[in-house]
């Protein structure tokens, strides 16, 4: 279950001095990033701007979905492949 | 079976002169060059995700005297970063009246016009905070990620590239 909003992210926080409380939400912050690369580097590679805003989502969203399957791909790793392949005694 | 491959666009080889103003700020480089769109969506996308990092770490995560690798990253944003730097070693961190060294203010201490580091009065805030955990490392990959962004900007401006029409 996620945690409700802390009253304290807004009480007392000074814009760009002090660090948001999000840290329970910190996975959310990765799309606007995933969306920042991709529209930074659709505008580097696009010879026209024609359907421009839809190729940055369309690359947003395969950034996030290869995140998430990095993710699981790590998880199986560390959980199942590597304790198949080396065992630990006890 | 054929294939018609795009026309490249002529443009110039090597634009030294759009390379360093690529340089100087997000997106100049290609205002220059007379792609005065591509430029606003560089500069929006560059600098959206500098200050966004700026806004969810705090300043704290443009340290070049305690973060230096991130910060070599960052400083691909150009004098931008430079000035943030600046700002952060220069207004926000201040001296320990102990062992004089250089550093942020704990949470108890207040920073004292000469830049010396006091113990705070009831009810006073440290200069600024700094940040940890999840919060840091997200801050800093955004603003890591826009430098990293910009060198391809920059590269980009200095080498124009043979954009092919009807291809992206």
């Amino acid at each position: 279950m996620l945690p409700a909003w802390p009253i304290s992210l807004v009480v007392a926080w000074r814009p760009f001095l002090d660090p948001l409380n999000l840290h329970a939400w910190w996975w959310m912050l990765l799309v606007p990033l995933s969306f920042g690369i991709a529209v930074t580097y659709r505008a580097t590679r696009v010879a026209t701007f024609e359907g421009f805003w839809l190729k940055a989502v369309i690359l947003t969203v395969q950034i996030v979905l290869s995140m998430f399957l990095l993710g699981i791909a790590s998880y199986l790793f560390i959980q199942v492949a590597v304790p198949y392949l080396m065992p630990m005694p006890g | 079976m054929s294939s018609v491959r795009p026309e490249p666009i002529e443009q110039p080889a090597f634009d030294p002169l759009g390379g360093v103003l690529a340089v100087l700020f997000p997106g100049a480089g290609h205002w220059y060059q007379g792609e005065v769109q591509r430029a606003l969506i560089i500069a929006g996308g560059v600098l959206g995700l500098f200050v966004g990092g700026l806004l969810i770490g705090g300043i704290d995560v443009v340290d070049s005297r305690q973060d230096r690798l991130w910060f070599l990253g960052e400083v691909m944003v150009g004098p931008v970063a430079l000035g943030v730097d600046y700002y952060h070693q220069h207004a926000l961190k201040g001296r320990d009246p102990n062992t004089g060294q250089v550093r942020g203010a704990l949470p108890n201490e207040i920073r004292d016009p000469n830049g010396v580091l006091l113990p705070a009065p009831p009810g006073s805030l440290p200069p600024m905070t700094k940040s940890l955990g999840k919060m840091n490392e997200i801050g800093t990959l955004y603003c890591t990620m826009a430098g990293f962004l910009n060198l391809i900007v920059i590269i980009d401006a200095a080498f124009p590239s043979p954009r092919r029409k009807g291809k992206a």
